[in-house]
C-alpha cells in the first residue's frame, strides 16, 4: 500500500504532508476522498443516489436512512454506517463497491476514521465560500518582495524547507519575457539588464514589458484558447468565417490593461450596451465562437441544442472554473449544480439570433455581421454608391427616353434573331493549347470526352457521366502549377465578331467546385487576345452568367482591368457551368486564314486557382448573353429518356428575358418588364459607355466592399424557448421551460419582475460577491507563471477537483485582482496587468529552478514553491522564438489571420469545398503563431505537434507532451529550415571571422549565453563536416538554402551558407532554445 | 487511484502542468531507468498488468466513412423488397429522428442487390461482395449496431472518441495509451485516408484521431497518399542522410551537455525522441516500399504499389501490423448514398471486397488473424426508406463486420427488424463495441480512465458491456 500512500499525498499534498499535525480539515482532508469515491452514488445527483444516503451533506449524512441505518454519527465511529463499511473485511459488502473500480487506502480510511471522532465537522466547499482577504503571515525573510513571498514562505518554514535564491540574471530575464511576451529577450535586451545595476533593475524590465504589444499579443493568446476563438465554422465543412476582428478587441484589451470587469460584459453582452460602441459591439462575437454547422440534412432543433450546451460549458470553464457542462444529462454527480442550472444558464443565450443550420456561403453566411470600414473606405463607399446611383438614373433615363415603337421593334427583332440562331455563340475549335508553366491542355474537338457532372434534380443533385465529342473543349491535366497562363489559338474562319466568351465546364474529377484545379475556386485574373502577330484586341465590357452568391470582389470586369491582383472567379456552389462574355471595343474581321490567339491569366493568389476545363467561342450578333450552364439545362427527365442538354454557348439569350419577350405585354410582371428593360439597354450599343461605366463602378465596389472587415456579432432578438431537456434529449418538449436565471446555490439576480439577460449574466460574473470567477482567473493566470496551478485543476474547481497548495494565497490574489489594494497606486479594480504585476516582481517567481536534491526528495513537483521550474514554451512560442532568433519575425499587431507555408495534400480529407491550402506571401509567412489561421478540423500540423488545441471546445491549459512529432517538425518543417537558414545568414554577417566567434555569438543570439567548450566543439565539428560536405556538393547546398520565400544571401558563397545552416539548425533545435527556464 | 497516478506519485522531479498531471509520466521513463536515455525508452502502457487476458494484441480498423448502406451488404431484408415502393409503416417511425427526409414523405426502398449464402456457415452477404463471401467463415456479421448521431461529424466523433464533444481521445489513442505500442520506430497509431468514386464524399476531420486531452504522443498519425508519407519525415532538401545524422547526434549531445549542468529530465526524454524521430525517417520508406511484396501478394489485394487506394492501404496496413503498430484505421470515404445508390454501390464494393477479403486472408495466412482484429464498418447506416433513388442517414440500426482478434467466425448476430429499421435483436451501442474491442485486448473499458473535468473519464462514457455471445 506504500504506492497507494504516495499517490494519495501527490493527489492532496496538503494533507499528506500535515497529517497527524492539526484537526482533520472536511474540505483539504475529507471532502476529495468522498467526492471520488462516495459522491457518485450517495452524492447530489438523486437520479443515481443508493439505498437513500446521501454523504455530501451534513444534515442528510446524520440522520438514518428509510433502511435505518445512520451514515455517520458524529463523534462516534464505531455506530457509523460509512465506518462500518469502509472497514468492512467481506469485499462482497466493503465500500467503495468493486464495480466502482475505487479503492481507498488505509491512510485515508484512519482520516475518514478521525474526522468522524472529531465529531465530522463539514464545511462549504472552499470554492463556493466568499472571497475574503486573508491576513498576509508574517514571515521576515530578506527575500521577501510581496505578499505572496509571505504566504509561500510561511508554508515552506512549517514544512522545514527553505525558499531558494534568485535565478541568475540572465535567467530571470528569459523568463520573464517568455511568461509576459511569448518570446525570448534579444541579445541586447540581455546585455542591457545583465548590466543595469540600479535597484529596479527587474521592475523596469518588468514594466517595460508589461507596456509592450507582445505582452498583449501573449495574453490574447490564453484567453483566446479559453474562448475557443478560431478562424473557420469547426463542423462539417469547416469553412472560414469572419471573427479576427474580435481577436483584435482582445488584443487592445489587453494592451490598453481594459478592467476585467468591463471585458467580461461587453464580451458577454456588448451588444446590449447602452449606446453600445462598435468596440462592444464587436466583443459580443464572443458569443459567436462556438461550432456551428451547415452539413445538409442537419435538424435544426438539435444544432441549437449544441450551440447553447457549448456556450453553457465555455461560459461554466472560463469564469467560473465549474464542469457545470455536467449537469446538461442529469444533476452534477459532485457539486450542488442542478440539471435546472444548466438549462437556466442556456437561457441567458435564448435571444442569440441565429439558425440551427449555419449557411456558410454567399452575402448571408454566417448570420449577423458587422461591417467594420475604415473611415476612408466609408468615404469611398459612399462617393461609389452615389456615383452608381447617378449612372443606375441615367441608364433608366435613357431607356425611358427611347420610344414605345423602337422598342417594340427591338423586341420582335431580339426574339426573331434569337430563333432564328443568330445571337448563339460559336464554339471555336482550337488549332493548339499551351501552357507557360508545364500544365497539360488537351483539345477535344470532334474526339470524344469524358464528363462528371452533377445535375439538380428534384431529389438534390445526381451525378451523370457522358461521353461524347468534346466540340473545343479544352481539359487541362498534369502538372498543376500555383499559378498558370493558357495560350489557345484557333481559326474562327470569315466573320466579323462581336465579342469573345469563355465556358467554364465543371467535372466532377476537379477538386474546387468541380470548376479550379486546386483552390475551392478559379480565378481568372486577365484575359487578352490577338490576332495573328498583331497587336492584343480592345475589351470594352465583360458581363458573366449570373450566378448566386458571387463574390463581389470576383466581377467579371477585373479580367478585362490590366490589374493581375484582381479576377474574375466562382467559387464553390455558385454556379456549375460559368460562362463569361468579352466585348469586343471594336467587331473583329476576320478572314479564312485568320489565327486568334487567346491568353487565359491565373496569376492570383491563390494557389491552383486554375480553370480545369473551357471553351472559347465567339459572337456576331449584338449582342449574345452569356447565358451559363446550369440555367440552360434542359433536362427532361430521369432514366430511359435521353436527358438534354443544351449548352451555355446554344443561347445567347437569358431563358427568362426569352420566357417574358413570349408573353403580351399585359401578360407580363413588373420583374419582367424590369428584365426586358435591363436587357435593352444592355444589348444596345447605343447604351454602351453607360453600361460600361456603371460595371466598372459596381466592380470597384464590389472590391472595396471585400477588402472592409467583417465580423460575426450578437444580435438579440426574442428569446426562443429554453426547456430542460431530460438526458439532454433535443426531441423531449415535455419538459419545465426556465428563465435564464444563475445557478440556484450561487444566489439569485435581482432585476425584479424583468427577465434577466446576458448584461445581467455578465455583471453577475464580475459581481465582487461572486467567488468563483476571481479564483478561476487567477488560478489559471497562476499556471502561466509555474506551469501548474495552485489548483491543478484548472477546469474544475469543484468538488472533483484538487484543493489548492496554498488557499490563502489564491484568495489574497483573487481579493488583490478584484479591488487592489497592496501598492494600489495606478491600478484599478479588475486589474490584470496589475495581478500578472504582482506575481512576476514576487521572490517565489524570481527564484531558480536549478535541482536540488532535498527538493528532489520532498517536494519533486514543487507544489510549495520553493523553487522555480523549467517547462517547454508553448507551440506557437517555439515557432516565434525560431523566427524571432533568425530575425524573421514581422512585427505587426492585429490585423487579418495569416497562413504559414502546410504540407502539400493536409487538406485532402475536407469537402464541401474541397480544397487546396493557399499560403500567405510575404511579411504575413513570419507573423507571431497567434495569427495563423485556426482552421478547426485540420489545424495547423505544427501547432498540433506542439500541443495547442483545435478550440473545437473551450480549452483553459495545455499538456505539453514530448514527441517524436515535436523532433522531425523542429529538424524539417520548411518554416524552421528556413529560420535556421535566415539565422545563418545573419550569423555570417555578424558574428564575427572565425566559427568559435560565430558560434559563441549565435549562441548568445539564442539562449542569451556562451557556449561551453564542449558545446562550441560540437558545433564547430558540425560545421566542420557540413562544409566539407556541401563544398563538394554546391547544387546541394543551394538546395538546402533555398528553402522558403524570404532572399537568400547573395554575398555568400553557397556551401558557408549551408554549412553554417546546419549549425543554426542544430541551435534552433536544442532543448534549451525552446525551455523557458 | 490510477496505476499511472501511481507510479507518478513516486517519481522524481516531473514535469505536469496541469490537472491531468498524471500523464506526465510518459516524459519519465528514462529517469525511472536510473536516468540514462536508453534503447528501452517507449511507453508501455498504463494497463500493466492487464485487466484480462488479451485475445488481440492489435487493431485494424476499416472505416467505411459517410455511412454504408446495411441493406446493400450485410442485412438482407426481402420484406422490405416486398413492399418497396409502399409507404413506410408509421409505427416504424413515428417519433424518430431523420436528417434529410425531414418532412418528406417516407415510402419502403427494397434492397437493390440480391443476398447469397456464402462459407460453410451460409451467412447472408450481398452478392457485391463476393470476396468478403469467401472469407465468411472467418467473419462475424453484427446486424444490431446503433447509434446516436444522426450527422456525419457528430456521428464520426462519437464512433471515434464515444462522445459527441470535442477534445476526448480516440479509440486508438486510448489504446495505445493503455497497451503502448510494439515499435519504437515507427508510431503507435496509423491513420491511412483513401476515397474513391461512386457518393458523396463527405469531409472527416483530424478529430477522429485526436489524443483529446491525453498529450500528442498519443494522437494518430496520418500518413498521406502524396507529399511525405509522414508530415516532416523527409529530410531538408540538399541536406542528405549524413548531415541529418550528424545533425541530430550534435543536437543530442548539445542536449546531454545541459542534462549534465541542470539535471532536468526532460532534457534526456528530448533526446530519445530525437533518436526516435531519426528511426522513423529511417523505417518509414521501407514501410511504405512495396516493391519487395510479390505480385502474387498485389494482385491478391488488387493493389498497385502507390495508388493510394484503399487496396494499397490495406496491403500497408498489414504492413504496419507486422511491425507492431497497434491501432491501424483505414478511412474509405464517400460512402454516402443520398442517391444512385444503385448504380455507385456496387463501386464501392467494389473498391473494399477484394481487399478486405485479402487482408484477412493475408493475415490469417501469416498466423496474425488471430491476435488482430478486423473491423469494417461506418459511422451509421442508411434508412430503408427511399430519398429519390437513395438512401439518407440511419442511426437506429445498421451492420458492422469484424474478425479475427478473438471474434467468433462464421457468424451472424443480433437483428433488425423485418424492414431494416431498427436494431431489435441483442441491440449493440457504440460504447458496447468500443467495451468489446478492449475486452479483447486485455482492457476493462471501465478501468482505463483519466480524470478530466472532475469526472474519470473513458472511451465508454457511462455506459458500454462486453459482446460475449460474439467472442471465441
Amino acid at each position: 500500500m506504500k504506492q497507494r500512500a504516495i499517490a494519495v499525498a501527490y493527489a492532496g499534498l496538503a494533507a499528506a504532508l500535515l497529517q497527524g499535525a492539526q484537526p482533520v480539515d472536511f474540505n483539504r482532508d475529507i471532502r476529495p476522498i468522498m467526492s471520488d469515491t462516495c459522491f457518485r452514488c450517495h452524492g447530489p445527483d438523486k437520479s443515481s443516489r443508493m439505498m437513500g444516503m446521501r454523504l455530501d451533506l451534513r444534515e442528510e449524512a446524520t440522520k438514518p436512512t428509510h433502511s435505518g441505518v445512520t451514515p455517520i454519527v458524529p463523534g462516534d465511529p464505531d455506530k457509523s454506517a460509512i465506518i462500518q463499511r469502509i472497514f468492512e473485511k467481506n469485499p462482497a459488502r466493503a465500500m467503495p463497491p468493486q464495480m466502482a473500480h475505487k479503492t481507498l487506502t488505509e491512510a485515508q480510511k484512519e482520516t475518514i476514521r478521525r474526522w468522524v471522532a472529531e465529531g465530522a465537522k463539514y464545511e462549504g466547499h472552499w470554492a463556493y465560500e466568499p472571497v475574503k482577504r486573508p491576513a498576509v503571515p508574517e514571515v521576515s525573510n530578506d527575500s521577501i518582495v510581496n505578499p505572496i513571498d509571505n504566504f509561500i514562505q510561511e508554508r515552506l518554514a512549517k514544512e522545514g524547507l527553505q525558499p531558494s535564491a534568485e535565478a541568475d540574471r540572465r535567467t530571470l530575464i528569459r523568463r520573464v519575457t517568455f511568461d509576459l511576451t511569448g518570446l525570448p529577450p534579444t541579445a541586447a535586451e540581455v546585455e542591457a539588464f545583465q548590466k543595469d545595476a540600479s535597484a529596479d533593475a527587474y521592475e523596469k524590465l518588468v514594466d517595460r514589458l508589461l507596456s509592450s504589444q507582445a505582452y498583449a499579443e501573449e495574453q490574447a493568446r490564453h484567453w483566446l484558447d479559453a474562448v475557443r476563438y478560431a478562424d473557420t465554422a469547426g463542423f462539417h465543412g469547416d469553412n472560414r468565417y469572419p471573427v479576427w476582428p474580435y481577436r483584435d478587441y482582445v488584443l487592445r484589451a489587453f494592451l490598453n490593461n481594459k478592467p476585467f470587469d468591463e471585458f467580461t460584459r461587453e464580451q458577454l453582452a456588448g451588444d446590449l450596451m447602452p449606446n453600445a460602441t462598435v468596440d462592444q459591439k464587436v466583443a459580443s462575437a464572443y458569443n459567436r465562437l462556438n461550432r456551428v454547422s451547415a452539413e445538409g440534412g442537419l435538424q435544426p432543433k438539435e444544432y441549437l441544442a449544441k450551440y447553447g450546451a457549448d456556450r453553457v460549458r465555455t461560459l461554466s470553464a472560463v469564469w467560473l472554473g465549474s464542469t457545470l457542462g455536467c449537469a446538461e444529462c442529469h444533476d452534477h454527480k459532485f457539486d450542488p449544480f442542478k440539471s435546472k442550472d444548466f438549462y437556466s444558464m442556456k437561457a441567458f443565450f435564448a435571444d442569440v439570433k441565429e439558425t440551427g443550420l449555419v449557411s456558410d456561403r454567399g452575402a448571408d453566411a454566417w448570420g449577423s455581421k458587422l461591417s467594420l470600414p475604415s473611415v476612408e473606405q466609408k468615404q469611398r463607399l459612399s462617393e461609389l454608391d452615389a456615383q452608381i446611383e447617378a449612372s443606375k438614373k441615367a441608364l433608366d433615363a435613357k431607356v425611358t427616353a427611347t420610344s414605345a415603337a423602337d422598342r417594340a421593334a427591338w423586341e420582335k427583332g431580339i426574339l426573331a434573331r434569337h430563333e432564328a440562331g443568330e445571337l448563339a455563340w460559336s464554339y471555336q475549335r482550337p488549332t493548339s493549347a499551351k501552357s507557360l508553366n508545364g500544365t497539360r491542355l488537351t483539345i477535344y474537338n470532334d474526339e470524344p470526352a469524358d464528363s462528371n457532372f452533377y445535375l439538380s434534380t428534384s431529389n438534390g443533385s445526381t451525378l451523370m457521366s457522358e461521353h461524347k465529342p468534346g466540340q473545343g473543349l479544352v481539359i487541362a491535366s498534369g502538372a498543376d502549377p500555383d499559378k498558370e497562363t493558357y495560350i489557345v489559338t484557333f481559326r474562327p474562319g470569315e466573320g466579323a465578331w462581336t465579342a469573345l466568351g469563355i465556358e467554364v465546364v465543371q467535372d466532377e474529377s476537379l477538386p474546387g467546385n468541380r470548376l479550379a484545379r486546386g483552390a475551392d475556386r478559379f480565378l481568372l485574373t486577365e484575359v487578352d487576345a490577338t490576332v495573328g502577330k498583331g497587336a492584343k484586341l480592345a475589351f470594352s465590357l465583360a458581363t458573366a452568367s449570373d450566378s448566386f452568391g458571387q463574390m463581389p470582389e470576383n466581377a467579371p470586369m477585373t479580367v478585362i482591368d490590366g490589374d493581375s491582383s484582381t479576377g474574375w472567379g466562382i467559387s464553390f456552389g455558385e454556379a456549375r457551368n460559368p460562362f463569361i462574355a468579352l466585348r469586343l471595343a471594336q467587331p473583329l474581321k476576320t478572314n479564312s486564314g485568320t489565327v486568334v490567339t487567346v491568353r487565359l491569366h491565373h496569376d492570383s493568389e491563390y494557389r491552383r486557382a486554375t480553370i480545369g476545363r473551357f471553351r472559347l467561342a465567339l459572337s456576331k450578333a449584338q449582342y449574345s448573353w452569356p447565358e451559363n450552364g446550369e440555367s440552360g439545362v434542359k433536362f427532361k427527365a430521369r432514366k430511359g429518356d435521353d436527358g438534354v442538354l443544351t449548352t451555355a454557348a446554344e443561347r445567347g439569350l437569358p431563358a427568362k428575358v426569352d420566357e417574358a419577350l413570349k408573353l403580351p405585354e399585359d401578360k407580363r410582371s413588373d420583374e419582367q418588364k424590369k428584365l426586358i428593360a435591363r436587357h435593352y439597354a444592355w444589348s444596345n450599343p447605343e447604351f454602351a459607355d453607360l453600361n460600361i461605366q456603371l460595371a466598372k463602378l459596381e466592380t470597384a465596389r464590389g472590391i472595396l466592399q471585400s477588402q472592409i472587415p467583417q465580423v460575426l456579432v450578437t444580435e438579440a432578438t426574442e428569446p426562443r424557448v429554453t426547456r430542460i431537456l431530460p438526458r439532454a434529449n433535443w426531441m423531449d418538449d415535455t419538459n419545465e421551460i426556465v428563465q435564464p436565471a444563475v445557478p440556484g446555490f450561487l444566489g439569485k439576480l435581482d432585476t425584479g419582475r424583468r427577465i434577466a439577460n446576458r448584461l445581467d449574466l455578465g455583471n453577475w460574473l464580475v459581481d465582487p460577491a461572486n467567488p468563483l470567477t476571481p479564483r478561476a482567473f487567477v488560478n489559471r493566470q497562476w499556471r502561466q507563471f509555474f506551469g501548474i496551478g495552485l489548483s491543478k485543476t484548472i477546469e474544475d474547481l469543484g468538488s472533483q477537483g484538487e484543493w489548492p497548495t496554498h488557499l490563502e494565497l489564491l484568495d489574497w490574489l483573487a481579493a488583490e485582482f478584484v479591488l487592489p489594494t497592496w501598492r494600489a497606486d495606478g491600478t484599478h479594480a479588475w486589474d490584470v496587468k496589475h495581478l500578472l504585476r504582482t506575481i512576476v516582481m514576487s521572490h517565489t517567481y524570481r527564484q531558480t529552478s536549478i535541482g536540488n536534491p532535498q527538493l528532489d526528495e520532498r517536494d519533486p513537483d514543487d507544489r510549495l514553491l520553493a523553487r522555480q521550474r523549467p517547462f517547454r514554451v508553448d507551440a506557437e512560442v517555439v515557432h516565434d522564438t525560431a523566427l524571432s532568433i533568425s530575425g524573421l519575425l514581422v512585427d505587426r499587431f492585429g490585423g487579418p489571420s495569416v497562413r504559414p507555408y502546410e504540407p502539400e495534400g493536409y487538406l485532402a480529407a475536407m469537402n464541401f469545398p474541397k480544397r487546396e491550402y493557399s499560403a500567405s506571401h510575404g511579411e504575413d509567412l513570419y507573423r507571431r503563431g497567434l495569427y495563423t489561421e485556426w482552421q478547426r478540423t485540420f489545424l495547423h500540423p505544427s501547432l498540433l505537434n506542439f500541443d495547442a488545441p483545435t478550440r473545437e471546445e473551450c480549452a483553459v491549459s495545455r499538456v505539453a507532451s514530448n514527441t517524436p512529432l515535436q523532433a522531425l517538425d523542429l529538424l524539417n518543417d520548411p518554416i524552421f529550415v528556413e529560420a535556421a537558414r535566415v539565422f545563418a545568414q545573419r550569423i555570417l554577417q555578424q558574428g564575427g571571422r572565425d566559427i568559435n566567434r560565430q558560434i559563441g555569438w549565435a549562441f548568445e543570439q539564442a539562449v542569451d549565453r556562451q557556449p561551453t567548450q564542449r558545446e562550441e566543439q560540437i558545433l564547430a565539428e558540425l560545421h566542420r563536416e557540413s562544409l566539407a560536405k556541401f563544398r563538394s556538393a554546391t547544387a546541394d547546398a543551394r538546395a538546402f538554402t533555398s528553402e522558403g520565400e524570404s532572399p537568400v544571401a547573395k554575398d555568400v558563397k553557397p556551401a558557408d551558407l549551408a554549412a553554417m545552416t546546419t549549425v543554426a539548425r542544430a541551435i534552433l533545435n536544442m532543448h534549451e532554445t525552446i525551455t523557458r527556464n | 487511484m490510477n496505476p499511472e497516478e501511481t507510479a507518478l506519485g513516486a517519481n522524481r522531479r516531473t514535469f505536469l502542468r496541469n490537472g491531468l498531471g498524471t500523464l506526465g509520466m510518459f516524459a519519465l521513463n528514462s529517469l525511472l531507468r536510473g536516468g540514462q536515455d536508453n534503447a528501452q525508452d517507449k511507453w508501455k502502457g498504463v494497463v500493466n498488468p492487464l485487466h484480462f487476458p488479451q485475445k488481440a494484441k492489435r487493431v485494424i480498423f476499416l472505416y467505411q466513412a459517410g455511412g454504408p448502406s446495411h441493406l446493400e451488404t450485410f442485412d438482407y431484408k426481402p420484406k422490405l423488397a416486398a413492399l418497396h415502393g409502399q409507404g413506410m409503416p408509421e409505427s416504424f417511425t413515428t417519433g424518430q429522428q431523420i436528417a434529410q427526409l425531414q418532412g418528406k414523405q417516407l415510402i419502403c426502398f427494397g434492397p437493390q442487390y440480391g443476398f447469397k449464402k456464402f462459407g460453410k456457415s451460409g451467412q447472408e452477404i450481398c452478392e457485391l461482395f463476393p470476396h468478403i463471401g469467401g472469407v465468411a467463415d472467418d467473419v462475424c456479421i453484427i446486424r444490431s449496431m446503433w447509434t446516436e448521431q444522426i450527422n456525419h461529424d457528430p456521428a464520426h466523433t462519437i464512433m471515434n472518441t464515444g462522445m459527441i464533444l470535442p477534445g476526448r481521445p480516440s479509440m486508438g489513442s486510448w489504446i495505445l495509451y493503455g497497451l503502448g505500442a510494439e515499435t519504437e520506430n515507427l508510431p503507435g497509431f496509423v491513420v491511412l485516408v483513401s476515397s474513391g468514386k461512386g457518393g458523396q464524399m463527405q469531409p472527416i476531420a483530424a478529430r477522429q484521431w485526436s489524443a483529446g486531452f491525453l498529450p500528442s504522443k498519443f494522437q494518430g498519425v496520418k500518413f498521406n497518399a502524396v507529399g511525405d508519407p509522414v508530415l516532416y519525415i523527409d529530410t531538408p532538401k540538399g541536406l542528405g542522410h549524413d548531415l541529418q545524422k550528424a545533425s541530430i547526434d550534435a543536437i543530442n549531445a548539445l542536449n546531454r551537455e545541459q542534462y549534465a549542468a541542470l539535471k532536468d529530465p526532460e532534457i534526456l526524454t528530448r533526446v530519445s525522441q530525437y533518436e526516435m524521430a531519426f528511426r522513423m525517417q529511417a523505417s518509414v520508406p521501407d514501410l511504405v516500399d512495396m516493391s519487395k511484396e510479390p505480385a502474387s501478394v498485389l494482385e491478391m489485394y488488387g493493389a498497385k504499389p502507390g495508388d493510394g487506394s484503399f487496396a494499397s492501404n490495406c496491403l500497408l496496413a498489414r504492413r504496419l501490423a507486422e511491425r507492431g503498430v497497434r491501432f491501424i484505421q483505414l478511412y474509405h470515404r464517400d460512402w454516402d448514398h443520398h442517391s444512385g445508390i444503385k448504380e455507385n454501390i456496387p463501386i464501392k464494393a467494389q473498391e473494399t471486397d477484394r481487399a478486405t477479403a485479402a487482408l484477412i486472408t493475408d493475415l490469417k495466412q501469416r498466423g496474425m488473424l488471430d491476435d488482430t482484429i478486423v473491423i469494417w464498418g461506418g459511422e451509421f447506416g442508411r434508412t430503408p426508406m427511399s430519398q429519390g433513388d437513395g438512401r439518407d442517414h440511419h442511426i437506429k440500426g445498421f451492420s458492422f463486420m469484424v474478425a479475427g482478434g478473438g471474434f467468433k467466425g462464421g457468424m451472424t448476430y443480433g437483428a433488425t427488424d423485418e424492414l431494416g429499421y431498427a436494431a431489435v435483436e441483442n441491440p449493440i451501442s457504440v460504447h458496447d463495441f468500443h467495451a468489446t474491442m478492449m475486452y479483447l485486448l486485455g482492457i476493462d473499458h471501465k478501468r482505463l480512465t483519466v480524470k478530466y473535468q472532475g469526472q474519470d473519464a473513458r472511451l465508454t462514457f457511462t455506459s458500454g458491456e462486453v459482446v460475449q455471445p460474439i467472442l471465441v
